[in-house]
């Protein structure tokens, strides 16, 4: 008796151990990750000073000179794809979660769901064919809609299945005091669903913020004109990163580094305070 | 809680507005947008470039120079492949771009006959020369001669051991060791293949009529398992220097950088040359009469410019090509390009502004190309 307990309790332990070491199998890469950018990022930084990150790209071999260009590119592509995608993703959740059973409904979902694995090159290669052809240019436009394009599933994904996870009784309850429809949308179940919305709007822009692919035949890349209009190229950092490791030279290596790790703590400053002031729901 | 929600209803509104506009733009823009641009002609000029990424270092350090002393024009070149620039100018998408193989017949017909708003009449030149060389990790091993047909050999297979008696006669007094050799290729599609190949196609019948010449072969080394394939040139030199007992091809440039030994040549008159500035302008000099004009850059062939003659030419080199043309429909523009062009081909090819691992053009076939190309 005493003996089968006791072999019970130490299954029991072993099984937690092996969680745990999994646990910690799967989270030690991001730690790898972080501390390897931040622990050759951060001299290039200091090296480079506030020059690093307003000024412009150096010759090959000649110091760090700047990743300006790429930041405001950055900058520009994430918030005019947000502007693009965020309210068409937002409103498709709401769609997919009011009629979940309709054709279009489960059509929406389903199609979501195989536009989240779409290969992110090839959502490039459309943007490049519908308006860099067109314009005869690339451009900041032409950037933003391939990244709001891969942008929106994961949105309209978070956002339907946060509307989901809300118990029935709140929408019953809400059309029991008589409001419309859209009202009780709008006011009440988008309030409860707020963190899983808001969850999924920040995953959105954190990952294009980081995405290369979509823009490799779209934004056009920059290393010394800031901004010349929308309707011009624009640099992006990943995209400065990918050039700059393909080359030999130390200097673009180190610049590589350092945009590495200002690419992690502007994820990391969009993430975080969002994330963590958001308050959960008690349902 | 209401007066949140409310705000966020708002800005939810204001963003879908926003975002309808800007989703909007891009299909009626174009003509109002180009259109706008062009007349800006007194303050600075944008040129944009794209194309071959082997040139990359080399475009941005002239750009860099080019642009400090010319402040009115500014310079972006961004490496997307030759592949890419050639069809980002035949296009219009771009000013200028880059492409290390000279164009073929088929794409020149397509710019000559088919030009796009941008401009006209195309021209192609020759801005800088590189060389493929044969690098290789044998501990002990500090000085290696190699010849044409052994390199084929090796490459296919052939010889198997670092000790083989044709390296042996090649390389009197050196002590090889008894190892096999170990092929790196590369995975990916690459023009430093395709002029290696070529090359191995020139001094081997063999290699020429089994495996042939192109930017990825069917490398037998693969099949008898000791072939190995890296991504890129980083990726090929990494293999190399993790790997005892292996031979690779790369750009000079790499080899130079990660200071790899470097197997010394023998070239079409019978001396052993290692690559350096100037066994590589030697090259180029000698077959600087094959180089195309640039009013008919496809005419240039890649085999002519291989295994040049000369006691002092490096047999593997290869000329990086940039494209621009002759007419600019914004000719503000069109002028600030072509300055660029004959400063690179001229101030440009100064040795200080020449970065480690390429070599400038001669002087003569520069004054050649500018003569010829009348811009």
């Amino acid at each position: 008796m005493v003996d089968s307990l006791k072999v019970r309790l130490f299954k029991e332990k072993l099984f937690l151990i092996g969680i745990a070491v999994l646990t910690i199998s799967t989270v030690l890469p991001l730690f790898h990750i972080m501390f390897s950018i931040a622990a050759n990022g951060i001299p290039v930084l200091l090296k480079g000073g506030w020059d690093f990150i307003t000024g412009t790209l150096a010759p090959p071999g000649g110091g760090l000179g700047g990743i300006g260009p790429a930041i405001v590119g950055t900058f520009i592509l994430t918030v005019l794809a947000s502007l693009m995608g965020l309210p068409v993703a937002v409103l498709t959740g709401i769609y997919a979660a009011e009629y979940p059973n309709s054709l279009i409904g489960r059509a929406t979902k389903t199609l979501l769901m195989v536009m989240m694995e779409f290969p992110t090159i090839l959502v490039g290669l459309f943007v490049m064919d519908i308006v860099v052809l067109p314009m005869g240019s690339y451009s900041a436009i032409a950037g933003a809609l391939s990244l709001a394009i891969v942008m929106m599933p994961y949105v309209a994904v978070y956002t339907d299945e946060a509307l989901r996870n809300i118990p029935p009784k709140y929408r019953e309850g809400a059309f029991a005091l008589g409001l419309t429809r859209f009202k009780v949308v709008f006011r009440v179940l988008i309030g409860l669903a707020r963190k899983g919305i808001m969850t999924g709007i920040l995953i959105g822009i954190a990952k294009v913020a980081g995405e290369t692919a979509p823009l490799l035949f779209t934004a056009g890349g920059a290393t010394r004109v800031y901004f010349a209009g929308l309707n011009r190229p624009v640099g992006a950092i990943p995209l400065l990163i990918y050039q700059l490791v393909q080359q030999p030279y130390t200097n673009y290596h180190e610049i590589a580094w350092g945009a590495s790790l200002l690419l992690m703590l502007i994820f990391l400053a969009i993430f975080l305070p969002i994330r963590l002031s958001l308050k959960e729901v008690k349902l | 809680m209401k007066r949140t929600l409310i705000v966020l209803a708002v800005l939810l509104v204001a963003a879908a507005l926003c975002g309808c506009a800007q989703n909007n733009n891009p299909p009626s823009s174009p003509t109002p947008t180009t259109t706008a641009t062009t007349p800006s002609t007194g303050k600075t000029i944008i040129i944009i470039g794209d194309g071959a990424t082997f040139p990359w270092p080399q475009i941005n350090k002239w750009i860099d120079v080019y642009t400090k002393e010319h402040p009115n024009v500014k310079i972006e070149y961004n490496g997307g492949g030759s592949g890419k620039g050639q069809s980002d100018f035949a296009n219009g998408v771009v000013d200028f771009a880059g492409s290390d193989p000279p164009l073929t017949k088929l794409v020149w017909d397509r710019l000559v006959n088919h030009p796009p708003a941008e401009g006209k009449d195309p021209l192609q030149f020759p801005d800088i020369i590189g060389a493929v060389v044969v690098c290789y990790n044998v501990p002990g091993v500090k000085h290696l001669r190699l010849d044409g047909p052994t390199i084929a050999e090796i490459f296919m297979g052939k010889i198997q051991y670092w000790d083989d008696p044709a390296i042996k006669t090649l390389n009197p007094g050196v002590n090889l060791p008894h190892k096999e050799i170990i092929v790196v290729h590369r995975s990916d599609a690459s023009g430093t293949t395709d002029i290696f190949t070529t090359y191995l196609c020139l001094v081997s019948p063999e290699w020429n009529s089994t495996i042939g010449a192109g930017k990825s072969v069917n490398w037998p080394v693969d099949k008898m398992g000791r072939g190995v394939a890296g991504e890129g040139n980083p990726g090929v030199v990494n293999i190399l220097k993790t790997t005892p007992y292996s031979i690779c091809y790369t750009e000079l440039s790499y080899a130079i950088k990660e200071s790899l030994s470097v197997v010394a040549i023998k070239n079409k008159d019978g001396y052993f040359v290692l690559p350096n500035a100037t066994t590589i302008k030697a090259a180029a000099t000698h077959v600087s009469s094959h180089i195309a004009p640039p009013n008919a850059g496809y005419k240039e062939n890649l085999r002519q410019l291989l295994n040049a003659p000369g006691k002092d030419s490096y047999p593997i080199v290869a000329f990086s090509h940039l494209l621009v043309w002759k007419h600019y429909s914004d000719p503000a523009k069109g002028k600030a390009v072509h300055d660029f062009i004959k400063w690179v081909l001229t101030q440009g090819q100064n040795d200080k502004y020449i970065v480690t691992g390429y070599v400038g053009l001669p002087k003569s076939l520069t004054q050649k190309l500018l003569s010829e190309a009348e811009i």
